[in-house]
């Protein structure tokens, strides 16, 4: 989708959200990944690739992105991964 | 400017929608700066520079970046701030 990326708004960038996306900057690179946030203050978006073994997050900066594709949606796997990507890890329980 | 009380409840349903949304993405995005903190990150810039720093922090309006150890083509600089309108893109890993 070609749109003015910073201007569209938190309704509609929310609908990008836990989507495979592609990402397309200003200079020509593109970045896919799955979407998991876009700042309201800067427009910059987080991405998230993963494998196996290891994961990795990219944010592109609000003002570099030219264009975002949705490639896909997440499955129940992985929307449960996305969510969980960027917990801090469970607090030690109080109980005695 | 006048408005209808009909139209200014489905404003305020509206708005109240977008800060919501708000809310949720910058949450998100706060909780991966928060990820990244004493992690070592790559800085895509402009002219195809790219330089790798430990990241401390940003401000609340995302315009600057402090980072350590910031791996210039001309050498270290131990701490330095990057203005972040001179970055493509950053990664790192989680």
């Amino acid at each position: 989708m070609d749109c003015d990326w910073p201007l569209l708004g938190p309704l509609r960038w929310l609908h990008y959200v836990n989507k495979q996306v592609k990402v397309r900057t200003g200079k020509g690179d593109e970045h896919s990944g799955w979407l998991l946030s876009v700042d309201p203050v800067s427009a910059s978006a987080v991405l998230l690739t993963f494998s196996e073994t290891a994961a990795s997050v990219r944010v592109v900066m609000g003002h570099a992105v030219k264009e975002v594709e949705v490639l896909r949606e997440a499955d129940e796997v992985t929307a449960e991964r996305l969510r969980a990507a960027l917990l801090p890890p469970s607090p030690p329980s109080l109980d005695p | 400017s006048i408005s209808s009380s009909a139209a200014s409840e489905s404003d305020s349903e509206q708005l109240q929608k977008e800060q919501h949304a708000r809310s949720v993405l910058r949450e998100g995005f706060l909780r991966c700066l928060l990820s990244m903190t004493n992690k070592k990150v790559q800085f895509q810039m402009y002219e195809n520079v790219k330089v790798e720093a430990t990241f401390g922090a940003s401000d609340i309006d995302v315009l600057n970046f402090q980072v350590s150890d910031l791996h210039t083509p001309i050498g270290v600089q131990k701490e330095a701030l990057i203005r972040c309108q001179d970055v493509i893109s950053f990664t790192f890993d989680i």
